[in-house]
């Protein structure tokens, strides 16, 4: 089974535990005004097996497995190919290789029930609890899909959600209040959030594709907008990762 | 002997075995950092002094001062002191702090030169005497140059050659003044002279006991040097202090004498922790006082400076000397030769500040102590000062009482000697292939004149064959070119200091090298994976190629192009073999380039990889910037695939990351280095240098360089202060891939 994929990152130390290998998947379309990767939104030319990513992998299990890492595939949104990423992930379980699934959640039940049985850790990028947020930020005419996505999959795996901080966009008391709520009401079995600053390294990307910015002149967020939001959600009871 | 009391008795004590002694009275350590100590307020204060000395030299130009009236030899000069009254361990090179002394043996222009470049004039009676009475290895080495040497040396195919200045390389084996005293070592020398070489009185012969006679007086002078500055240095060391203070004369004498390229110190934390036990078990040392020796130990040696030209410093850029010291590694019997000592070795970057030198180099192995592992990780990414090689291929080669000398080289520690010989121009070479035997840059006539490759697009397998060709004759010329130099310098500038601390009876290695190698396999690969067009001038010489298509580069984990750096490292040392090398010496290779990437690149026309005429090469065997779009393991398999038994002097990897893409916290970071060294390891690679940090920090620190004096870099092998290198050194480091996350 062949999955379309972008590039590969035989060094990853910021998508799951570990040392990992990252393939990114092409292919999305959540449409996120900060994405910083927009050349992986379209399918792209290249292809590769599921028994290929396992060979390439073991390449490098020497770094892998001392560090606690494994493999991450994440995209573009890996769940547009449900059953490739299902293969990937299932050829790793019998090889006792450790497994991170990376989505935006942005996609068909079915998908999840694919591939979620071969998954050790899914790290979920949540864009906003707030359904009229969510609007302005990505494609999607409603979150509502991606939230019974991120439900359901919380109750079934460890999940480390992952949370931008725009400034002026997401990190309004309203917008972190609904985001508190909504974690809060999840059933989980382990959830962490990763409280991420949103940057502007990949705006370039946008005009090498010719398409427009519309988070043009949004600043960077500092690290002290940051701390701020962690220390809303720490004081809500969220757990959060790398304290 | 009384000052051996408490040692565990063995062979060491019947003959020089400095190994043995080290093996039967190390403790190995397990434990944390925790025990380490800060810096004495003695140590503040001479640290302090130093710096403002550092500060001036910066401000200077880069020399502070130069003694232009007194050639430098161990007994030049009377004794310096930086703040004598806190010095723990003394000695300086001149009679004052960072004040250069004139060594002219390598070469009397190289030190006229150096001397007016800096405001200097070279008094003239010195030149006059170098000129007229004594001759130089400098002037020696050219009267013995073939025309065709000249040509490939002034072309840019051999570079840095120690055809001007002093070989370096050699380590004596210091250790050996604290443990017997120089009186033994003389005796040793006096009856080695007779019984070894008494007889047949054949040429070898007569130059050995030449040799030796010399290596006895250099003894006799370090002895006088020690008194000077009060120390009776004939019996052994009865303490720790006298153990550093003995040793670091040994280097000091070196270093007075030679202006090598690469003066390394060895191995010495393990040994001087046996002594450190010893005092401390007789309450004669706190922690404080053995960590305020090490410091001051290594305050002297980042305070060692040689005379040179800017000429020189494009080079090998920084100010170098390459003060090695080897920390770590495992014993033959399984045991680690971690002690407390390797920490506190390293602790000195904490303690002073990061520094360039001496150049703290960590022999790796998966089986070192954890929490060793962790400690010199954790100071990588905290100051990139350290570098590391791999202890589990180099062991099974040259023994577990080995030490790295310059940057990349292993030499079993005063049993073992080599001849330098900088490095060939291997992406310039396949050019040659391409253009008939003509250097690209000025059309002259370099290499043996072959057909030009038929057909619009150049062929694989055509120029692979005159590829073939052009290595096998420079191999011829290489080696050539290597003896006449080093028959030159065993005569006119021998290092008898050096090989006094080495058994009489050594191996020697002719440690040969290649620059390039990336740009020249990617080329190879576009020529035999794309389409590659040459544009000729009217002299038939490729001034430019046009690419058609992609091919797999260099750097990416792919066996097409991987196998390709494999398969040339092992054409070229095969070829080196054939030739038989000075004083029956052991061919090796290197795959290294120290700084000369950026010269070398200068000299290098247009490239089949679509590399423009002059850009820098990528350093060592590093990938060209930006062409390894798998991650830095992929790199690394590529490098690692390149054999270590074609290239026993050593394969260089410059590997720089930003700390985000390290991982998100320290503890993180820390854990994922260590894991990625053990790795690395793993899969026999040979060397990596380690940066951590931001590219907008070097960018910061070329606006406003006096701000960041400490800023420690590591390039091909070694480690500089970022804002002593020259612009485009500086914009070379920054151009590098850095792996970042976006």
């Amino acid at each position: 089974m062949k999955g379309w994929y972008h590039s590969k990152e035989t060094f990853g130390t910021v998508d799951g535990p570990g040392i990992r290998y990252v393939l990114f998947l092409s292919g999305c379309g959540l449409g996120c005004a900060f994405c910083h990767n927009p050349d992986t939104w379209g399918q792209g030319q290249k292809q590769i097996t599921a028994e290929d990513v396992l060979r390439d992998l073991k390449e490098y299990r020497s770094f892998y497995e001392p560090s606690g890492g494994g493999l991450t595939i994440s995209g573009g949104e890996p769940l547009l190919q449900p059953d490739f990423v299902a293969e990937v992930f299932r050829l790793c379980r019998a090889e006792g290789i450790h497994t991170v699934l990376d989505t935006a959640g942005y996609c068909k039940p079915e998908a999840l029930l694919k591939v979620l049985p071969y998954t050790d850790h899914v790290l979920f990028a949540l864009k906003a609890a707030g359904n009229q947020l969510h609007q302005r930020l990505t494609l999607a005419s409603t979150n509502e899909e991606i939230l019974r996505n991120l439900r359901y999959i919380a109750s079934r795996k460890p999940v480390t959600l992952r949370y931008v901080v725009i400034p002026g966009y997401t990190d309004d008391e309203a917008e972190i209040n609904s985001l508190i709520r909504l974690l809060s009401s999840l059933d989980c079995v382990d959830l962490q959030v990763d409280v991420l600053g949103y940057h502007v390294l990949g705006v370039y990307k946008w005009a090498e594709l010719g398409m427009p910015y519309t988070l043009e002149g949004v600043p960077a967020a500092s690290k002290a907008d940051v701390l701020r939001v962690k220390e809303m959600l720490k004081q809500a009871g969220i757990k959060l990762a790398y304290e | 002997m009384k000052n051996w009391q408490g040692f565990n008795q063995g062979i060491w004590q019947d003959k020089i075995d400095v190994r043995d002694f080290i093996q039967k009275n190390y403790i190995p350590y397990e434990g944390d950092d925790s025990f380490l100590a800060g810096a004495t307020e003695k140590t503040n204060a001479v640290w302090q002094r130093c710096t403002e000395l550092l500060a001036e030299e910066n401000k200077k130009g880069g020399v502070l001062d130069v003694d232009t009236e007194i050639v430098s030899t161990t007994i030049s000069h009377k004794p310096g002191y930086i703040d004598q009254a806190n010095e723990v361990i003394v000695g300086l090179q001149t009679d004052a702090p960072l004040r250069r002394g004139v060594i002219v043996n390598g070469g009397l222009r190289m030190a006229e030169q150096a001397c007016e470049a800096y405001g200097y004039k070279l008094n003239p009676k010195i030149e006059k005497i170098y000129s007229k009475y004594v001759k130089t290895h400098n002037e020696v080495v050219f009267s013995l140059y073939t025309p065709e040497m000249r040509r490939a040396r002034s072309l840019g195919l051999l570079t840095g050659l120690p055809d001007a200045y002093g070989r370096g390389r050699i380590i004596g084996d210091y250790r050996r003044i604290a443990l017997y005293g120089v009186d033994y070592l003389i005796d040793v020398k006096k009856a080695d002279k007779e019984q070894i070489f008494g007889d047949p009185m054949i040429e070898e012969t007569i130059r050995s006991r030449d040799e030796l006679a010399q290596q006895i007086q250099a003894l006799q002078d370090l002895k006088t040097m020690a008194a000077s500055y009060g120390f009776d240095i004939s019996a052994p060391a009865k303490d720790t202090r006298e153990a550093v203070q003995w040793i670091y004369f040994g280097y000091l004498a070196s270093i007075k004498e030679q202006n090598g390229a690469a003066m390394s110190i060895g191995r010495g934390s393990t040994f001087l922790d046996i002594y450190i036990m010893r005092d401390t078990e007789a309450g004669l040392l706190t922690e404080e006082g053995a960590q305020e020796i090490i410091d001051q130990f290594v305050i002297k040696l980042r305070l060692a400076r040689m005379l040179r030209t800017p000429e020189y410093n494009e080079l090998f850029a920084g100010d170098p000397l390459w003060v090695t010291e080897s920390v770590g590694g495992m014993g033959d019997d399984g045991r680690s030769l971690v002690t407390k000592s390797s920490f506190r070795m390293l602790h000195t970057l904490y303690n002073l500040g990061p520094a360039p030198e001496p150049n703290l180099t960590v022999l790796w192995s998966e089986r070192l102590p954890e929490n060793f592992k962790k400690f010199a990780a954790r100071i990588s990414v905290k100051t990139s000062a350290i570098q590391y090689e791999n202890d589990e291929v180099m062991r099974p080669v040259y023994g577990d009482d080995y030490g790295i000398t310059c940057c990349v080289s292993a030499m079993k520690l005063g049993k073992m000697m080599q001849f330098f010989g900088a490095r060939a121009n291997l992406a310039k070479s396949l050019l040659l292939a391409i253009n008939g035997g003509k250097d690209e840059k000025t059309n002259k006539q370099l290499a043996p004149v072959m057909e030009l490759p038929q057909g619009e697009y150049l062929d694989y397998d055509d120029v692979r064959t005159k590829y073939s060709e052009v290595l096998a004759w420079l191999a011829g010329l290489y080696v050539n070119t290597m003896n006449a130099i080093h028959y030159s310098h065993d005569r006119h500038a021998y290092e008898a200091g050096q090989m006094a601390l080495h058994d009489s009876q050594i191996e020697r290695v002719m440690a040969f090298g290649v620059a390039g190698l990336s740009v020249a396999v990617d080329s190879l690969s576009a020529i035999k994976y794309a389409k590659v067009r040459a544009v000729r001038n009217e002299a038939g010489v490729a001034t430019d190629f046009v690419v058609e298509g992609d091919f797999p580069k260099f750097g990416n984990n792919d066996p097409r192009v991987d196998s390709l750096a494999k398969e040339i490292t092992h054409e070229f040392i095969t070829e080196l073999r054939k030739h038989p090398a000075y004083r029956g010496a052991k061919h090796t290779l290197s795959v290294l380039t120290i700084t000369s990437n950026v010269m070398y690149g200068q000299k290098t026309g247009a490239t089949p990889d679509g590399r423009p005429s002059g850009q820098p090469l990528a350093p060592g065997a590093n990938p060209m910037h930006g062409r390894d779009t798998n991650g830095a393991l992929a790199a690394m398999k590529s490098i690692a695939n390149i054999s270590y038994d074609d290239c026993r002097d050593g394969i260089s990897f410059t590997f720089s990351i930003v700390p985000g893409a390290l991982g998100k916290n320290e503890m993180v970071q820390v854990n994922n280095l260590t894991a990625m060294l053990d790795g690395y390891s793993n899969c026999k690679a040979h060397h990596i240098n380690v940066n951590v940090f931001d590219r907008e920090l070097l960018v910061a620190a070329m606006k406003e360089p006096e701000k960041y004096p400490q800023l420690t870099v590591r390039v091909s092998g070694y480690a500089v202060n970022f804002v002593k290198l020259s612009h485009d050194h500086q914009l070379e480091v920054l151009n590098r891939t850095f792996h970042e996350v976006v």
